[in-house]
């Protein structure tokens, strides 16, 4: 393609664009807003890529189940009743009726009301009323529930894929498995996934919430208020030495250093001086268990995880997950839970669910001026759009190029690892890969996360609670 | 929480005096005649030192705050954060502020336990902003405390009747 800024068809427009000469990354705003593309997403991303699920501690007991769609096909998913997760299609075989009209609970069966058809929690047809009218026995086993065509755990996070046609799910998650084994890593009990889920809907495009989760830059002035908060309260914010990665596949990463503390692993004034004592004690255990050098990976560090295409991990303050569900190009819905140890202690739960909601979801005192950003974007976007305006109709993301010209790593008040998602989305989708304007870099790997320069936060704290056995265990490491 | 510990020992003292149900709908009226109008500051005179505001999950159910995912769980400290915020010109989700309209009913006293009285009530609340209203239906349930010139919030806690914010019924106001 020649002059690709210039052509007046905005459908020829190419959607992503570097231009190395400049420095510049463009991605054309019709893939925030066109029907076609977004119905591309659906069969060459949401019908051909490994996508999150749940978790499996949503599912504590056999027969448990939880209702929810995935690339809008609506799901069953369950734990049988000898313990075995599904993922079913939630539409009777028969005539495609909706199987479960509940949104959650615990049940051996799945009925459908129409003609009463009953299956297993196994997804074998249990009653078919009046059998005889069909051919034979081998014709209503053929009637069991449709699942989808793949399933696979990984550190309880649950993923399916509708097409039998991917990776195993490891080689999917490729380096970003390291960042979800860290979090089961930080207590001894492992993570569960706690009641109550925050459901909302936002009037913009999934990939903005992916480009908001991995855009350090937007942090002090879109929250502005939150930031002075935590000022006030005691809290450490800064952005320096902090750094983006791409992680392959489309996964992303964002290392977090500069806004203080994490519940029972980085302590913080506001969070009391019980928790000072709780937090030493937390981080000896660690240290013990996990070996110094991991232990500070695991406490020290906060991340921003996005595993392509609809899972945001932040694992901040304290840890929290969000699920994208493309809804329409300009609608999505967002499904939000907390994670937290197992068996965690009464007071630090309620530390952590004040620290959480504080700042994330829909009430919290800064997720709703990231959602008026999406909001504010899916219509601003509509001025350039239309015939004859192509070359304006483009979002800029050319922040901290640089870095990707020269193979390192971009800062993560940068907009590199925005320009990773675009580089992967813009193959995934069909469209043939981003266009170079100038002479592209030569190929090579993506700059390697590195372990931050951040202190060691157990001498921090033992610095303020020092203990005869925690230095003895100091001495040790 | 020494420091609150003293607010709350210097606020206003309770009262075990007769409280109608009309005395409980005025100050819910009044109550919402601020929130309509951005009269945070005063909004935030009607609770007692020590006051929490919740919004529950739609699917919270009987989790407490505590323990689960919430959409709102202001202790004193963030809920005098999130005023502040409020107030702010760098508020962005409500800046410029939506447009709210509430409506409350069905006015109901519950049990009363020395100076605390639990109250339930209807509210719907219309939000207009950015060319779209959205409606919010759900119940008010709230701890109160009584004393001798009036009522205040020891625990103000709205619960949805929706089965999830539907686009963009982000929970920037208050509910």
């Amino acid at each position: 393609m020649t002059s690709p800024s210039l052509s007046p068809d905005p459908d020829a427009a190419p959607l992503v664009v570097q231009d190395w000469e400049r420095l510049a990354f463009r991605v054309h705003r019709r893939a925030y807003r066109d029907d076609a593309l977004f119905a591309a997403e659906r069969s060459r991303i949401w019908d051909r890529t490994w996508l999150y699920l749940g978790h499996e501690t949503e599912l504590p007991n056999p027969n448990d189940y939880k209702v929810r769609a995935l690339g809008g096909r609506p799901l069953i998913f369950t734990r049988d009743s000898t313990g075995e997760l599904h993922a079913f299609l939630n539409s009777c075989p028969h005539r495609g009726t909706v199987l479960c009209r509940e949104t959650q609970g615990s049940s051996k069966h799945f009925n459908c009301f129409y003609h009463a058809w009953a299956f297993h929690n196994t997804g074998e047809v249990a009653a078919i009323p009046d059998p005889s009218a069909y051919a034979d026995e081998e014709y209503k086993a053929s009637m069991r529930l449709r699942e989808v065509a793949r399933l696979e755990v990984f550190e309880g996070f649950v993923f399916v894929s509708f097409t039998d046609d991917v990776p195993p799910l490891l080689d999917h998650l490729g380096a970003a498995a390291d960042y979800i084994r860290m979090i089961g890593e930080q207590h001894v009990a492992g993570m569960e996934v706690l009641p109550g889920t925050q459901l909302y809907s936002v009037r913009g495009n999934w990939k903005l919430a992916v480009e908001n989760a991995m855009d350090g830059y937007h942090f002090s002035p879109t929250h502005n208020t939150f930031v002075g908060y935590l000022r006030e309260s005691g809290f450490a914010v800064t952005d320096d030495d902090q750094y983006a990665y791409n992680l392959g596949n489309g996964h992303s990463l964002l290392i977090l250093t500069g806004h203080g503390g994490r519940i029972s692993m980085l302590w913080e004034p506001r969070f009391g001086e019980d928790e000072r004592v709780r937090t030493a004690e937390h981080r000896r255990e660690m240290e013990l268990r996990l070996g110094s050098e991991r232990a500070h990976l695991v406490a020290d560090e906060s991340h921003i995880l996005f595993v392509f295409p609809n899972l945001l991990l932040f694992d901040l303050e304290g840890l929290s997950l969000r699920q994208l569900e493309p809804v329409a190009p300009g609608n999505t819905d967002v499904r939000a839970w907390q994670l937290a140890p197992r068996g965690e202690d009464p007071a630090v739960r309620d530390l952590r669910m004040r620290t959480m909601v504080s700042f994330v979801g829909p009430g919290g005192l800064a997720t709703p001026d990231d959602i008026e950003a999406y909001e504010a974007v899916q219509r601003g976007i509509e001025a350039t759009a239309g015939n004859g305006r192509a070359e304006l109709d483009y979002s800029d993301m050319s922040r901290g190029m640089a870095a990707d010209a020269a193979g390192e790593r971009g800062r993560s008040t940068d907009e590199g690892a925005m320009r990773g998602f675009w580089r992967h989305w813009v193959r995934s989708v069909g469209a043939g890969g981003p266009v170079d304007i100038g002479t592209p870099p030569p190929p090579r790997p993506e700059p390697t996360p590195l372990p931050s320069s951040r202190p060691h936060g157990l001498d921090e704290i033992l610095a303020g609670t020092e203990t005869p056995a925690g230095q003895e265990e100091v001495a040790a490491r | 929480m020494t420091a609150l510990d003293a607010e709350l020992g210097a606020a206003v003292r309770g009262s075990d005096r007769a409280v109608t149900r009309a005395e409980v709908e005025d100050f819910l009226f009044a109550e919402a005649a601020l929130l309509d109008r951005q009269r945070y500051d005063e909004w935030l005179a009607l609770f007692v030192e020590g006051g929490r505001y919740e919004v529950p999950t739609t699917d919270a159910g009987a989790t407490p705050a505590s323990q689960g995912g919430y959409f709102v769980c202001d202790d004193w400290d963030l809920l005098r954060a999130r005023v502040k915020r409020l107030r702010s010109r760098k508020a962005h989700a409500e800046n410029p502020p939506s447009l709210v309209h509430r409506m409350i009913a069905n006015v109901r006293l519950l049990e009363r336990e020395g100076d605390e009285l639990a109250v339930t009530a209807n509210f719907i609340v219309h939000r207009a902003r950015d060319g779209r209203t959205n409606a919010f239906p759900g119940r008010y349930v709230h701890r109160l405390q009584v004393t001798d010139d009036g009522l205040r919030f020891r625990l103000r806690r709205a619960e949805l009747a929706l089965e999830q914010l539907e686009a963009g019924a982000r929970l920037s106001f208050i509910l």
